[in-house]
């Protein structure tokens, strides 16, 4: 009797350790810039609403560059879509050679660094030495703006690149574990393989294409790195609070966050609700609706037939203009500025200039590389610790699932409103528990790490049937943290390790936040945007080829522990 | 109404190292009810997807009706195809599913009121057409499938294990229900089943397919009273295997000897030579049985192991004197109950019995089911 109470004690006490890690070092962060503004209402309503030198100008521009960011991030979205669809489609459906590596370029984009990203994008559209060097110069102007759709083209390269893998990898995933038997029952009862794509397999997989769509609109959303390098004269929401805390206007750059974060919790509580309802039902009406006769019909036949291959190139050639080109370039690009600038042909537009020169970059890099390993390693390493038993908890407790919900709620929030709302719960103006630095930058990553790192092996977690063996070894005699340790970690083991990559790597790439917590312990990333800004681009390319490189690395690690 | 004819057909899976289907050939004649058996693995489903389109074959051809069909996608062949899972589409509820052909096919909408009314009815489920798939149970969902495999007018059914995955009281129940369906429109039907009592009881003719290969086709009463392979004595229905030689052949009768010099008379089948290593089945409702040492035909004597009491009838195990086992089932509630230990003597009417070469590779390797 003893010994079971012991064990409910020590089972007390686990719950509220863990409860307490998550509350300071997720929660609290993500929420305090809600409160924050809350509470300074009338600080933040004069500098927004009523500033006596400008008026409501904040406010007109946090609108004007909300709309902004949210109409980049829709469209990004629809583009994703128009490609992503056939592409998961294809990789679902079809054994080819070089499969495997088309997936990995597929998850390149998700573990790549996108401030370095950005200087690829940028360089191939509008340097000499990249598509430009076709016609000897640049495709085009760096502020290109795209008519109709009215945004600018690079950013929407950018985030289309960064983010259709979102919906690529769900998709596929649904669309794997789908039964084949819909396909073919559709195909016997006389539907062409498009007619049963718009009939059956569309609306089975639209809560797929839901939750891979919020995770696309979340990141491009949010994105900062990469945007800030392409950026030119346009300014997304995200930037701006970067911006507006270096010029120190707290209270509108926290507004601004505020909305950031209730629109990013609202959006992912509304599809949550919306995928609740069961897959499929939702779409019910609509496949319904579609019906638009003998012509339709006629017309999906026919393509289904000898066009098929046309949607398979188009969306193959979407990944390799977005994608793979810009990659080949920065990295062809850093031999031909290697010892000459291409266009000048002078010494001083050089790497070897810009790294072991005057400029000496190579010292500032290697300095950059140290601070983002550390930070890194650190804040993986305790958001793993918060996040394995948060599992058990989300898994165990009937309220789990709130904790769940969230804990989504920073993945999908802009970075740098998470960034802001650290700087201000810890930093000098809040806490004070720590100056802009090494340790203020651990502090922000950690609160999206721990769900990074969580999601995969919750994922884990439910395919793996743990509790059943858990009681197997109850049955056997082990006790609770006997079946934990030989059971169910070694089972999560996986899962845990994907997280734990996929949260290093973010870490490892992140910008938007890093910006407004780093004082003058610069990570790479930040480096690399702060390298384009003083136009040292040598500099940022070669700094760019090494990220990308190391990308690779973190890539084949997590591919061989994903893949069995 | 179609035939369905298959010249050598033959079907590979990863890269040639599987193979499937191996040299099929096949007629499956207008208006039959035709099943297609054997153990899993033995290429049965897979040749039924070779009939609907679902999957190319290597090599061979396939004609539905007098269409050739071998390259055409299952779309445009008008056939009506039973999963086993049923695979009704679940974003749709069980009108949108059974009229799911019709509107496929474009067909005017008074039409495809009509036929989706006349199939629903006809599988007495009118009442549930807003049901969704998941609020049935497995009888209504088969009935579903089979409604919506009909719908679009096909004349060739293809079920591929129907009833699979239903109890055995309704499973019982829908096979008669489907041959009277298959029967009352004239369609042709060709049933995948491992299961030869469901095939049995619902065939015109069955094809007995292992590893790959067609090795019998003909009539249930065929196929279980004169099988041709030892395989097939042993699939459909039950066989005791007694080995022995042939002392002497005359006529359509064969002396066999047994094991320890006992001495039986059976059919001759294909045995030409006397001396001849052989197989001889005899199925466990072919033996009569009696308490103590009687006077019957082709008569054994051996002692009862065991008793099995299974409801409908009584299982013997006994122990001949040679120490061969054997097996005789008897009806429970016709005759005297014999118990362990009883000494009897068994005997069975030689046309009731099957000889066999004893086949080159062993009797255990000859009945494997894998």
């Amino acid at each position: 009797m003893q010994l079971v109470n012991n064990r409910r004690l020590i089972a007390k006490i686990f719950i509220v350790a863990v409860l307490a890690s998550l509350g300071i070092f997720v929660l609290l962060p993500t929420f305090y810039l809600i409160s924050f503004t809350l509470t300074r209402w009338p600080e933040v309503y004069t500098d927004v609403f009523a500033n006596p030198l400008i008026g409501d100008a904040n406010w007109h521009q946090i609108l004007r560059y909300l709309a902004f960011s949210l109409r980049l991030s829709f469209i990004a979205v629809i583009f994703d879509f128009l490609f992503g669809i056939p592409l998961a489609y294809f990789l679902a459906r079809k054994q080819f050679f070089g499969k495997s590596i088309l997936e990995d370029i597929i998850t390149l984009s998700l573990v790549i660094p996108t401030s370095g990203f950005g200087v690829a994008t940028l360089l191939t559209w509008t340097g000499i030495s990249g598509l430009g060097a076709i016609i000897g110069r640049g495709i085009v102007e760096d502020s290109f703006v795209v008519p109709i759709i009215n945004v600018p083209l690079l950013m929407l390269l950018v985030h289309v690149a960064l983010t259709f893998p979102y919906i690529v990898r769900t998709l596929q995933g649904k669309l794997e574990d789908m039964e084949p038997a819909f396909e073919e029952a559709s195909r016997t009862l006389g539907a062409s393989a498009l007619t049963t794509f718009r009939k059956v397999i569309f609306p089975l997989s639209v809560p797929a294409l839901f939750s891979g769509g919020v995770l696309a609109f979340a990141r491009s959303l949010g994105e900062t790195g990469a945007t800030m390098v392409v950026a030119s004269i346009h300014t997304t929401a995200p930037m701006a609070i970067v911006r507006w805390v270096s010029e120190f206007k707290l209270a509108t750059a926290s507004f601004l966050g505020f909305l950031l974060i209730i629109t990013a919790t609202i959006v992912i509580l509304l599809v949550d609700f919306l995928l609740r309802r069961d897959g499929g039902f939702t779409p019910l009406k609509f496949s319904v609706n579609l019906r638009i006769g003998d012509k339709v019909l006629k017309l999906e036949k026919a393509l289904s037939g000898k066009a098929r291959w046309f949607k398979d190139a188009v969306s193959l050639a979407a990944v390799v203009i977005v994608v793979i080109l810009p990659i080949i370039v920065v990295l062809a690009s850093v031999g031909t500025y290697w010892s000459v600038d291409p266009d000048t042909g002078k010494f001083q537009g050089s790497v070897l200039y810009q790294l072991f020169g005057p400029p000496n970059y190579f010292d500032t890099l290697m300095k950059a590389t140290m601070t983002s390993i550390f930070v890194a390693i650190i804040s993986t390493y305790i958001a793993a610790c918060i996040a394995i038993p948060s599992v058990y908890l989300i898994k165990r407790y009937r309220n789990g699932k709130i904790l769940r919900y969230l804990l989504r709620v920073p993945l999908v929030v802009p970075s740098s409103a998470l960034g802001l709302s650290v700087l201000l719960l810890w930093g000098p103006s809040g806490l004070n528990l720590s100056t802009p630095g090494i340790w203020l930058i651990i502090l922000t990553h950690i609160v999206f790490s721990v769900p990074v790192v969580m999601e995969p092996t919750i994922a884990a977690y439910e395919g793996s049937d743990v509790l059943r063996f858990e009681g197997v070894a109850r049955t056997l005699g082990a006790t609770p943290y006997d079946a934990i340790e030989t059971v169910s970690l070694p089972m999560l083991k996986r899962g845990i390790l994907a997280g734990v990559i996929l949260s290093f790597t973010r870490s490892l790439g992140e910008t938007g936040a890093t910006f407004l917590v780093m004082g003058s312990d610069v990570t790479v990333p930040p480096l690399v945007v702060n390298m384009v800004e003083s136009r040292a681009i040598p500099a940022a390319l070669f700094a760019s080829a090494y990220l990308i490189a190391l990308s690779l690395v973190l890539l084949l690690l997590f591919r061989v522990v994903t893949r069995r | 109404m179609p035939d369905v004819k298959l010249t050598n057909v033959t079907k590979t899976f990863a890269k040639g190292r599987i193979l499937a289907v191996d040299q099929v050939s096949l007629h499956v004649h207008n208006e039959e009810y035709f099943s297609l058996i054997g153990p899993s693995g033995c290429g049965k489903t897979t040749t039924l997807r070779l009939i609907a389109g679902l999957v190319e074959p290597d090599e061979g051809e396939i004609y539905i009706g007098k269409r050739l069909v071998t390259r055409l996608p299952p779309e445009d062949r008008d056939i009506g195809y039973v999963f086993q899972q049923y695979a009704l589409f679940p974003n749709m509820d069980v009108w949108d599913n059974v009229t799911y052909g019709p509107t496929i096919k474009a067909w005017k909408e008074e039409k495809r009121e009509k036929i989706g009314r006349e199939m629903l009815q006809m599988v007495r489920l009118y009442e549930r057409a807003d049901a969704i798939p998941k609020e049935l149970s497995g009888g209504m969902m088969q009935r579903v499938a089979l409604s919506r495999a009909l719908a679009a007018g096909a004349e060739l059914l293809l079920l591929d294990e129907p009833l699979g995955a239903l109890d055995a009281k309704i499973r019982n129940e829908l096979r008669y229900e489907i041959r009277r369906l298959v029967k009352d429109l004239g369609l042709t039907a060709i049933h995948v089943t491992h299961d030869q009592a469901e095939a049995m009881a619902v065939s015109d003719r069955i094809a007995v397919m292992r590893k790959g290969r067609i090795i019998q086709v003909g009539t249930p009463y065929e196929l279980y009273m004169n099988p041709q392979e030892i395989f097939i004595a042993n699939f459909i229905g039950e066989s005791n295997f007694l080995e022995g030689s042939v002392v002497d052949l005359k006529g359509d009768t064969a002396s066999v000897r047994l094991r320890r010099d006992l001495e039986v008379k059976s059919k001759r089948n294909e045995i030409s030579r006397k001396n001849e290593r052989i197989v001889l089945a005899v199925r466990p409702e072919a033996f009569e049985i009696a308490k103590g040492r009687r006077k019957l035909e082709n008569g054994l004597s051996g002692a009862i192991e065991k008793v099995r009491f299974e409801g409908t009838d009584i299982r013997y195990e006994i122990r001949l004197a040679n120490d061969d086992s054997i097996v005789v089932v008897r009806p429970s509630l016709g005759g005297e109950w014999l118990e362990d230990g009883d000494e009897v003597t068994v005997g069975f009417p030689p046309e009731k019995s099957c000889l066999f070469l004893y086949p080159s590779k062993g009797l255990r390797a000859e009945l494997e089911l894998e």
